[in-house]
């Protein structure tokens, strides 16, 4: 283990590290694209300096991770060199998107390297398969699913009281007014239909059905107010932030109710909020203002793809969350013997106590923003698919904090863990890539 | 939506000893927001159960209920309507509709809410309404011994009202209702 760096191991656990110049000579050596599985028994060395705090905005290509802070401050500047990386992976992109038939490997392969923040709502579509291959085919397929979103909220969204309105307005009835001039009179009774009445316990009965899905909604009502409350986009108060709030809120509501296998799951609104984030702030007007529609399906497909992790039947099976993370287990074990069985034996670090909110809520709660839309690139990209990459990512992550984790008990191990510190994240994603291999089950 | 449910005279346990079996199996926790309960419950534990169907229990008093402490007259705003409660024993002649009118002018309210004489009614007179949930156990009043069991449930969404009118025939539950709406501007009309 490289240790010979003059830092005081006092200060070990302390979040913030201070930066020093950088040395290029570990990263110098790999190319763009190092996609060829390379797996060596040991993980890379940690790099001889501090990593330097992630830099907020960093877009860049894969080479140009090494930012250079000459003091703790967030000020940075990057070498020539890499803003010009920046620039011609911005052209490539645009060369594969402006064919007709965009070529998805190409586009994975170029999405690996992060993707520039203006293409990432139409690369990130592309990835998750909303948009078709076949650019002539956009307008007329947003057209039907945005249609399509619009009879969802119609059906979903409403109180059971207007529902039962618009079933009597179909079949027309009136109303009495209070404010006639007629003095005296009994108010005429009617009949009610369909036996629907709010204290029915029919199980056909809109009302049985509306309380019965109350706490569900109630539980995504808590949930949409509390996400993310440190960013202006959806807390700030304003009626900007309400009408986002308000968009989450009928995404998940819908989502419940098509997907009564597993409804609503605490965590979903975290994912959700990161993928609305990116659509909501589409470069292009148009849209950005379908935004709502979009979100709900790529959030379903993505929910489709990780659903294991939320299904609480699928626990304890073959495709659970805790058959994943015993995976990630494994996969460490595989390539960090030493940091593995520390982590297990000695100080009894369970990985459920971690890797649970990593996995569920794919790491959007472990790193900020930017370097979330950066790691949720490769994740969506990486032709090994979002299962593998997750753990391998899970796995760089512990790698890289492996002298701290070596050196701490169970405790600071466990708070380590459960708040990460500020890392460069294009480092983690070189590690994760190196971890490729023929996995082990 | 706001549930808001109008139920009284239940005499339990002088003239009743429960509600029927079907009404309670209906009136689940969770569900109501408000209760108004005209009075004659009598006991403490009628009281307490109907506390446990939803907190927000007003209750004015009639002249057999053993708690003296409620109130005679009562009102209460619930979103854009104002809603009065009084048990009807004090407004003579019973049941008559321009004396609960005078009633409903004092209070200023839109909806009255009245009971004593054990028999649904709902009357529309000038601006207000008079709701009269009858007696949930169906005790017998000291006009009739004929008497429906009966409770009154309102909708109230914004400006509409649907009152859901239960009633047990037969021993079955028979469910009808009323739909009003009161126009935006004006409260009162004097």
């Amino acid at each position: 283990m490289v240790g010979k760096k003059k830092g005081v191991p006092e200060w070990l656990n302390s979040p913030l590290w201070s930066s020093n110049p950088p040395n290029d000579r570990i990263f110098s050596s790999y190319d763009t694209g190092t996609l060829s599985p390379d797996p060596p028994p040991s993980p890379p060395p940690p790099p001889p300096k501090e990593p330097s705090p992630s830099r907020p905005g960093l877009d860049g290509a894969h080479r140009s991770e090494i930012r250079a802070p000459a003091r703790e401050s967030s000020q940075s500047w990057s070498w020539p060199e890499d803003e010009s990386l920046e620039a011609q992976l911005l052209v490539d992109f645009q060369i594969t998107l402006s064919k007709r038939i965009i070529n998805l490997g190409e586009l994975r392969r170029l999405a690996c390297q992060g993707i520039p923040q203006s293409l990432r709502p139409t690369v990130w579509k592309l990835l998750l398969g909303y948009l078709p291959l076949d650019q002539t085919m956009w307008a007329h397929e947003l057209g039907k699913k945005h249609n399509q979103y619009k009879t969802f909220k119609d059906e979903f969204l409403l109180y059971p009281s207007e529902i039962t309105s618009r079933m009597e307005a179909s079949e027309g009835s009136k109303y009495e007014e209070l404010n006639c001039l007629q003095r005296l009179g009994l108010l005429s009774r009617s009949e009610i239909k369909n036996g629907e009445h709010p204290l029915s316990l029919a199980k056909t009965s809109v009302w049985n059905q509306y309380f019965q899905e109350k706490e569900i909604l109630e539980q995504i009502e808590r949930d949409v107010n509390r996400t993310h409350p440190e960013i202006e986009f959806f807390s700030g108060g304003s009626s900007f932030a309400r009408a986002n709030q308000e968009a989450l809120r009928h995404i998940l509501v819908i989502f419940a109710k098509l997907n009564p296998g597993i409804k609503y799951v605490q965590g979903m609104n975290e994912v959700l909020a990161l993928v609305f984030y990116v659509f909501r702030n589409d470069p292009d007007e148009t849209d950005a203002a379908c935004a709502e529609a979009d979100t709900f399906f790529c959030f379903s497909e993505l929910l489709s793809v990780f659903r294991e992790n939320f299904c609480k039947q699928l626990d304890n099976t073959v495709v659970g969350i805790r058959s994943t993370i015993a995976k990630l287990s494994q996969l460490l074990k595989r390539h960090d013997e030493e940091l593995w069985r520390h982590l297990e034996v000695t100080t009894k670090v369970n990985p459920q106590f971690y890797a649970f909110r990593w996995i569920t809520l794919l790491l959007t709660r472990e790193f900020n923003f930017t370097d979330c839309l950066r790691i949720w690139d490769t994740l969506l990209s990486d032709p090994e698919g979002p299962h593998e990459t997750l753990l391998r990512i899970c796995c760089a992550m512990l790698i890289r904090v492996r002298r701290r984790l070596l050196a701490g008990d169970f405790i600071s191990n466990l708070k380590l863990l459960q708040n990460f510190p500020t890392t460069n994240i294009n480092h983690i994603l070189h590690v994760a890539n190196k971890l490729r291999g023929p996995t082990v089950d | 939506m706001v549930l808001v449910l109008a139920i009284g005279d239940l005499h339990i346990p002088h003239r009743a000893p429960d509600l029927p079996a079907k009404f309670k199996s209906m009136l689940v926790p969770g569900k109501i927001q408000h209760i108004l309960c005209t009075g004659n419950l009598c006991i403490k534990e009628v009281h307490d159960y109907l506390k446990s169907l939803c907190p927000d229990l007003h209750i004015t008093r009639g002249e057999y209920d053993e708690d003296v402490r409620y109130p005679e007259n009562k009102t209460l705003t619930i979103g854009q309507f104002k809603l009065g409660l009084c048990h009807g024993h004090q407004i003579i002649p019973w049941g008559d509709l321009d004396s609960l009118a005078m009633l409903q002018r004092q209070l200023d309210v839109d909806i009255l809410v009245t009971g004593h004489t054990h028999q649904f009614k709902a009357y529309k007179h000038e601006g207000g309404v008079v709701i009269n949930p009858g007696s949930a156990t169906g005790a017998y009043s000291s006009i009739t011994y004929d008497v429906n069991p009966s409770f009154v449930l309102m909708d109230i969404d914004g400006l509409r009202v649907v009152v859901y009118v239960y009633e047990l025939i037969d021993g079955e539950v028979k469910v009808d209702k009323i739909d009003f709406k009161k126009t935006a501007t004006t409260q009162s009309t004097h």
